[in-house]
């Protein structure tokens, strides 16, 4: 366990009028990238259009590791990931 | 809920000012990068306050990140294939072949922040080119671009790319169109949770713009910026 890079607990927040998900907490690797939270919440919510952002704040690099964004932008053990879908005329 | 509240958009003084803050957050934290610069433009612009520096925010000659890895070695090949080849008359040819063929070089960017007077939101522009000059068009420059955020962002329909005037040079720059901006802002900059004094400033308007437009481009900001816009 000591080795493994720690898990991260991920919890997804819908703004606006995107769908709410049943389950709204995951836990996630800390090596993982970003996009894997992104892919999650695409398949979850069946579209592509999707804008995720934290902390109200910024929209990170898909590139980004779990743990990074943990480390600087989570707090209560956890991350806060915001999603919202697209604009109607999309 | 504070739906009275803010549209996403910005005046050009808050433009200029958090142009200013974004180019030298960047400065402090991105040393070895090229550096955001302002361009004062040479006419006045009604929009521009009279005490106010009319111009645009540029960032030049940017190597993309995830390219500058990628492409670095293609020279080795170029050696070998001149090598096999013992007769130097053949040489020439050779070089120019390989330009055709690689045809990479080293792909610079020119991003533009320019300010939009009808959208009210800061616009990016953009151009690519390689080592020698030769500009590069919009499906080259597509290859470039890191494929998980630029369709995420594309197919979304957050932003699309299309060839307009670049308002201060007059000449044809791709540039990432500012119809969704002020609507993803809103959502970036005013979580129906967060209280109203979590806000950001506006002076941080540009580091939360950039940290999506810049996913474009593969262009990650330090997470040292991305902490100065983040509520604690």
């Amino acid at each position: 366990m000591a080795s493994e890079t720690q898990k991260v607990v991920v919890h997804l927040r819908a703004t606006g009028d995107a769908p709410i998900l049943k389950q709204s907490k995951f836990k996630i690797g800390g090596d993982e990238k970003f996009i894997k939270v992104i892919d999650f919440l695409r398949r979850q919510l069946h579209r592509e259009t999707l804008f995720v952002y934290l902390n109200s704040a910024f929209s990170p690099n898909p590139d980004e590791l779990v743990t990074d964004l943990y480390n600087n932008f989570g707090f209560d053990g956890k991350l806060v990931v915001n999603y919202a879908c697209s604009m109607a005329w999309g | 809920m504070m739906s009275e509240s803010w549209d996403g958009t910005l005046s050009f003084t808050e433009f200029f000012v958090a142009a200013s803050n974004f180019s030298e957050q960047w400065r402090k934290l991105n040393s070895s990068l090229p550096q955001w610069t302002w361009i004062p433009s040479p006419k006045r612009r009604p929009w521009v306050p009279t005490n106010d520096q009319a111009g645009y925010l540029a960032l030049e000659n940017m190597i993309l990140p995830r390219l500058s890895k990628g492409n670095a070695h293609h020279k080795s090949d170029v050696a070998e294939t001149e090598e096999c080849c013992s007769d130097y008359e053949d040489e020439a040819v050779d070089t120019a072949v390989v330009v055709l063929n690689d045809g990479s070089g080293e792909h610079r960017y020119d991003l533009h922040a320019v300010y939009s007077v009808s959208y009210r939101v800061p616009v990016l522009y953009f151009r690519a080119y390689r080592n020698d000059g030769q500009p590069l068009l919009l499906d080259v420059i597509e290859k470039d671009f890191s494929i998980d955020s630029a369709q995420l962002l594309t197919r979304a329909k957050w932003t699309f790319i299309t060839q307009e005037e670049h308002p201060e040079l007059r000449r044809p720059w791709y540039m990432l169109h500012p119809c969704g901006t002020s609507e993803w802002m809103t959502l970036l900059l005013s979580s129906d949770v967060s209280s109203a004094q979590d806000r950001i400033p506006r002076e941080k308007y540009l580091l939360s713009w950039f940290s999506v437009v810049g996913q474009v481009f593969g262009i990650k900001l330090h997470l040292e910026m991305l902490n100065l816009v983040a509520p604690q």
